[in-house]
């Protein structure tokens, strides 16, 4: 290993994400890089043609091989093409921590008809921007001067981090407008105890090629697109082009080598504090009571750990801040089980310790979130794991729990550790599983609605929407911090933003925080003008829950992979008592459609036997696989447009109307159907 | 670059995060606004505010000591964040010199804030430099409900006017609100009280107090005025009394204000002699006008240039109210407002056009009050252009001396030559034109002036399916609004909010063609658009097709959700006119049509209208809204008269197969 000279490694890439640039070559003092006349007289960008603003040069120098400083010397020439990008591109904010140092900035602005204007030196400045608690960010900030369309603007910048190290660090590739050329030139550190620097790519076809020259290990990529960000896509180090430093020892192990490796080093790590003294092994006994299988003693053991610990890393654990503070950290479950209190790892070990107890074998294990990245084991660092649940073998295979997240259930995991590769920790065998995916039914949106429709249009009843499995601990997650009213005025907001004019009242909300009842909202609601009024007819839709909801995918073009957090399944039941007087004018039910396994649409429209009431029931799931019981993949951005045609129907569909007329005979297309009580 | 700067700060605003000794002691006053009752409120209340006060003690020497004391309780989990206190200073005039806050928990236990926990962050994270910065102290994350969260904050300033001010209260209700200002002697003060009736100060010799009990919360609303218009606040004004003299001389206090010629006065020595031109200013000038051949075209050619330099804001010394020279401002082609407003004055200067730089408050049309002789209630700057009359636009005013002056925002990029920003219409403004200057209230365009006409002709197949172009020719503040989303978003994002607008109508149409035109000199902004819909008009039975003729709808609309309300309702200009004519599919007839609407009201008009001419139907929907605040009694009426709006708009149409 390299000296451990990293004091704020955390910072500093996080510093780096935030960098407006991170560029080039050139020292201060030397002379910039010849202009080709032929980028001065272009008219639009080379890469995407649309681009207000195109990255000409993006050079970076990374040198870790001082003794004591991690050095960069950034360098970056943009071609502006239109106000837009003179507008984004001309003003630069250089941020860095107080202990960083930024000097030698210089810059220049070259017109079209090649005329160049130098950034001053007064026309810099330095600012404060922030400091706390003895620590600060500094700003080097100032806009070019003369920056309009077709001119090339350009400056550089070296910076300087004390007792820092390039282990573990992000280097971005990709920027919010498309790059011709990216550059890193890195120097590893390479003095006494030195490992080897290595470089992980993420999201490229096939990995850059390396040149050394003078100490420097030289990566270019070219024609880079711009990184924009679309509503539903994987998650953003899943989708951006980047790359990360990190130092391992020269003898690079074989993945399949190296996560036995490790899994047996994190075992021996934290076998200690699985471990379960006698007054756990009693709480284990006491807990388990008359249960007599392997399944029905953890899930007595799994609610002990959930409701008699209470949970200090719950938003909505009541507990006082004074309580908070007074906590000491628990160093075994035995503590945890003394104190009667653990934040969500404590109760997670708690609970290994008082399954080891009864004879079962537990596991701590680690995985990395499907939010954050889709791991792949072939890079053999564990930058991207964590300990997130306890495994435990119950029968042939590895169940896995988290009792220390209180919104699960037995069994559950949060969607963002499902269907992910998990590392199950062991003394000598660990080994990669895939957790199981939720599937579609068991998250499940329920609703049902009672209205009347009034002559004049307004629609008026009550409703009831319960949530299940991931749509619950979704929904409690959106409202667990919120007060009471606050959670009523964000229900109405909904409802609002949908319903224009409705007017809701008598609201409950129900099981905020209880993780085995589905979270509930129950009101009262009027929607004035509802059903649209002409001479003779009344037009309603019978998809209450769905009027106004805008389409999933609008817009006709995509360029990243569609992804969908976790199945789910929707279940409507919808009541609407007509006007005296009105029965079914030309009705018909909307279609039934699906795509196998995938997605089922099922909508049923009815009428009670009297013709005064019309029933509407609709299923929909989304995200089912037989196989696998859930998708938790992503789909590819080139089937967009199938994807995008099977939501719009469904918007279609959802937005299906009926006719209503006076004193009609009804004439419809529609079953018969007794109404609930 | 903006969101990166704010997101840092948290962060390290997060790394303040206090790590105190429990049982420290709130001190005497805190412990005792807490133990005040308050009366029970809306359980939608966040927090109450138990005191406000300061007091402000100005030296002869015109230095301000002012120490505030502040105590709020937290009534819900959404009123953590009322649990901060902040300080506003500037590093050239002010200094904090104490700053520190309790938090008082439920179970009575204290804990104390101090430097350690103290955050010093720039107060304006757009400008590039601005010497404003703000003290801050969050108990926002430990404070639960029912603690109590006080500070004491004490700061020196040097005030660049004798005037100072006082917000009884925000959107919290207050109990106790109270103002102390504390003169020297032979020194007096006055003040106007702001929505409420007027304050009378308790004044013992030199020192004045206002205070204010039990105030209500003000609860937001949908189209509610500014919080500033409906919270009392206080104007004040002080110095030495005017027979005082040698105080007067020795104070300090570079300006006081009696009349608003005299702001104009001093903005004026300020401002015009930075817009002088010089040969380059003079040269681009005429270059830029030397095809204009009126007036008009001249000050649109160099408005349009103007408009055109990048905003960049360096604030530097005398509050920020001086501009950089014009030269300055040219060579590097970037500036703030009043830079902006100040090249483009040399620029006429230049061309023989005389202007003057014009003080407004940006945001807010209510906000400057005749009443206070006062350059703070300003924040932006615009500029006045005297034309003769030859010039015939909508933003002029006539000023009594100066005559006919056109009225242009040289910052805002959108806002062309003869029309003005919506919310700087109507709103005072002073005209600085040394002793000639005044205090003007700037024009209320017509709605006619902000119009948004759409024509959209549509074929429709007997399946339902329909192509359509749709034509849309805006002007005023409506081709503003476009134009700012035209210019913000790149092609390609343009052409999906473009998508995601006709969708909202017409369920997976495809839009095959999306032309806009920013036609800026004039005013206008037009967009051409094709689409197609497939089963855009819903079969019933293979015998009906029913449609919504309003397919695509209105940019901005109006829900007024709640049943009733407190406050005003305040509508902007706005006018709207469509046209669609659709062909009707081959083999079927109307069956019905929805009744024509007609609405006349105080507050606008609409029409909708539907008729059959040569096969087609031809449905024609006119808005128009008028401009105005419109009492809380009126509400029900301007709930009723949008909610009709809505029904009519929403209409279908029936066609029946022959």
């Amino acid at each position: 290993m390299k000296f451990p000279r990293s004091t704020g490694l955390p910072y500093l890439c996080l510093l780096c994400m935030m960098l407006v640039a991170a560029p080039t070559a050139v020292l201060a003092g030397e002379d910039w890089k010849p202009v080709d006349p032929a980028d001065l007289a272009l008219k639009e960008a080379v890469v995407e043609k649309d681009a207000d603003a195109e990255v000409l040069t993006w050079d970076v120098h990374v040198n870790d091989n001082d003794v004591n400083d991690l050095v960069f010397n950034h360098y970056i020439r943009i071609k502006v093409f239109t106000e837009r990008g003179r507008e984004a591109h001309s003003r630069i904010d250089i941020l860095y921590p107080g202990k960083a140092k930024v000097k030698d900035i210089a810059g220049r602005t070259i017109k079209p008809d090649g005329q160049i204007v130098e950034l001053k030196k007064e026309d810099i400045f330095e600012r404060t921007v922030v400091k706390a608690g003895g620590r600060k960010v500094k700003a080097k900030s100032f806009a070019m001067p003369g920056v309009e369309p077709g001119a090339i603007v350009e400056y550089r910048w070296r910076e300087v981090f004390s007792s820092a190290s390039a282990d573990h660090l992000r280097l971005e590739l990709q920027r919010n407008i498309p790059v011709r050329n990216v550059t890193y030139h890195i120097k590893p550190y390479s003095g006494p105890y030195a490992s080897a620097m290595r470089a992980q790519y993420f999201n490229m076809t096939e990995a850059p090629k390396i040149v050394k020259k003078d100490g420097f290990y030289t990566m270019t990529m070219t024609n880079m697109p711009a990184f924009r960000e679309e509503p539903r896509m994987p998650p953003e180090d899943q989708v951006r082009t980047w790359m990360l430093l990190y130092y391992t020892p020269d003898n690079k192990l074989a993945p399949e080598r190296y996560w036995k490796e490790f899994g047996k080093r994190v075992h021996e790590l934290v076998k200690p504090l699985m471990k379960a003294n006698d007054e756990v092994k009693k709480a284990a006994e006491e807990a388990v009571g008359d249960a007599t299988t392997p399944e029905q003693k953890l899930e007595r053991i799994y609610d002990f750990c959930r409701t008699k610990i209470k949970n200090s890393s719950n938003d909505a654990a009541e507990l006082t801040n004074a309580e908070r503070e007074k906590l000491k950290a628990n160093k075994s479950p035995s503590d945890t089980l003394k104190r009667g209190v653990g934040d969500g790892a404590d109760i997670d070990l708690l609970f290994a310790a008082m399954a080891s107890a009864i004879g079962l074998d537990a596991r701590v294990a680690l995985t990395a979130a499907r939010n954050k990245i889709f791991f792949n084991p072939n890079f053999t660092d564990p930058y991207f794991l964590e300990p997130t649940s306890i495994a435990v073998r119950l029968g042939d295979g590895w169940r896995f729990f988290n009792p220390g997240y209180n919104y699960l259930p037995f069994g559950g995991l949060r969607w963002q550790e499902e269907g992910t590769m998990t590392l199950v920790t062991d003394p000598k065998e660990p080994e990669f599983v895939i957790t199981p995916v939720t599937p579609p039914g068991r998250s499940l949106e329920k609703r049902t609605a009672k209205l009347r429709l009034d002559a004049d249009g307004t629609l008026e009843g009550d409703v009831r929407i319960e949530y299940t499995g991931q749509a619950a601990v979704e929904i409690r997650e959106y409202n667990d911090e919120d007060s009471p009213a606050q959670r009523e005025e964000t229900l109405k907001s909904r409802v609002q933003a949908r319903l224009g004019g409705a007017e809701l009242s008598n609201i409950r909300i129900e099981n905020v925080t209880d993780s085995v009842k589905p979270f509930v909202y129950a009101y009262h609601v009027r929607v004035p003008g509802y059903a649209q009024r002409t001479g003779k007819r009344l037009f309603i839709q019978p998809a209450f829950f769905q009027r106004g909801v805008g389409q999933l995918f609008p817009t006709s073009t995509r360029r990243n992979d569609i992804y969908f957090n976790y199945p789910w399944s929707e279940e409507d039941y919808v009541e609407i008592q007509l006007p005296e007087g009105y029965a079914l004018d030309n009705a018909e039910a909307p279609s039934q459609f699906g795509a196998a396994e995938l997605s089922q649409y099922q909508p049923k429209l009815s009428v009670s036997t009297d013709g005064r009431i019309l029933v509407y029931h609709r299923k929909f799931f989304f995200g089912g696989d037989k196989a696998k019981g859930g998708v938790a993949t992503p789909f590819p951005a080139s089937s967009y447009s199938q994807l995008k045609a099977y939501f719009d129907e469904l918007h279609k569909q959802d937005n299906h109307t009926i006719a209503i007329k006076q004193g009609a005979a009804a004439t419809a297309t529609t079953s018969t159907a007794k109404p609930s009580n | 670059m903006f969101y990166r700067l704010v997101g840092f700060c948290c962060l390290l605003m997060a790394l303040a995060a206090p790590a105190y000794a429990i049982g420290d002691e709130a001190p005497a006053w805190l412990k005792q606004a807490a133990s005040s009752p308050a009366p029970s409120y809306k359980r939608d209340v966040p927090a109450v505010v138990l005191l406000k006060e300061s007091t402000a003690t100005v030296e002869t020497d015109g230095r301000m000591t002012t120490v505030s004391n502040y105590v709020v309780r937290i009534l819900t989990r959404e009123g953590r964040g009322y649990a901060t206190s902040v300080v506003n200073y500037d590093v050239s005039t002010d200094k904090v010199r104490e700053m520190r806050a309790w938090l008082v928990r439920p179970d009575g236990s204290v804990r104390k804030y101090g430097k350690d926990e103290t955050v010093d962050k720039i107060a304006a994270s757009y400008d590039l430099y601005n010497e404003s910065r703000q003290r801050i102290i969050s108990a926002a994350e430990e404070a639960e409900v029912g603690s109590v969260f006080g500070y004491t904050t004490t700061t020196e300033e040097r005030p660049t006017f004798p005037q100072t001010g006082w917000a009884f209260q925000g959107r919290v209700p207050v109990l106790v609100s109270r103002m102390t200002l504390v003169l020297p002697a032979g020194w007096q003060a006055n003040a106007i009280t702001f929505n409420a009736p007027r304050v009378e100060p308790t004044v013992n010799g030199t020192s004045y107090t206002w205070e204010m009990r039990s105030l209500a919360p003000i609860e937001p609303e949908e189209a509610s005025p500014s919080i500033k218009t409906l919270a009392p606040h206080l104007a004040i004004n002080y110095g030495p009394a005017a027979a005082n003299t040698t105080a007067a001389a020795t104070s300090g206090l570079t300006r006081t204000f009696e009349k608003w010629a005299d702001v104009s006065r001093w903005y004026t020595e300020l401002a015009d002699p930075q817009a002088e031109p010089d040969d380059a200013i003079a040269l681009k000038a005429r270059e830029l006008t030397a095809n204009a051949k009126t007036e008009l075209e001249k000050i649109q050619a160099i408005g349009r240039y103007v408009q055109n330099i990048q905003y960049v804001s360096i604030q530097i010394g005398i509050g920020g109210y001086r501009p950089h020279a014009a030269t300055e401002v040219l060579a590097k082609n970037y500036g703030d407002c009043k830079d902006k407003a100040t090249l483009m004055r040399a620029m006429l200067r230049a061309v023989k056009l005389q202007s003057y730089a014009v003080l407004i408050y940006s945001g807010d049309r209510t906000f400057v009050r005749e009443e206070w002789v006062s350059p703070t209630q300003f924040n932006h700057c615009i500029i006045a252009v005297r034309i003769s009359d030859e010039t015939q636009v909508a933003s002029v005013v006539v000023h009594p001396t100066l005559g006919r002056l056109l009225i242009f925002d040289a910052t805002d990029d959108t806002t062309p030559v003869g029309d003005l920003p919506d919310h700087e219409q109507g709103s005072f403004a002073l005209v600085a034109a040394g002793d000639t200057g005044a205090l003007l209230r700037m024009p209320v365009l017509p709605p006619e002036a902000s119009r948004n006409e759409r024509q959209t002709e549509i074929s429709m197949s007997p399946d339902g399916s329909i192509t359509a172009t749709l034509v849309e020719r805006r002007t005023g503040q409506s081709a503003a609004s476009l134009r700012s989303a035209f210019k913000g978003l790149s092609r390609p994002q343009f052409q999906q909010m473009v998508e995601r607008w006709v969708n909202h109508g017409a369920s997976g149409a495809k839009v095959s063609k999306v032309e806009p035109a920013d036609e800026h000199t004039e005013g206008r902004f037009r967009i051409n658009l094709e689409f197609s819909a497939d089963r855009y008009a819903q079969s019933l039975q293979n015998r009906l097709l029913v449609f919504k003729p309003a397919i695509v709808g209105r940019s901005q609309t109006m829900t007024l959700s709640e049943p009733t309300r407190k406050h005003p309702v305040v509508l902007e200009s706005e006018a709207y006119m469509e046209t669609v004519r659709v062909r009707l599919p081959e083999g079927f007839d109307v069956d019905e049509l929805p009744d024509a609407t007609k609405l006349e009201s105080a507050f606008g008009t609409y029409s909708a209208t539907y008729e059959i001419k040569e096969g087609q139907l031809v449905f024609t929907r006119i808005f128009t809204q008028r401009a105005g605040v419109f009492p809380a009694e009126q509400y029900s009426a301007v709930r009723d008269f949008y909610g009709r709006i809505r029904a009519a708009e929403e209409s279908p149409v029936v066609l029946a197969k022959k």
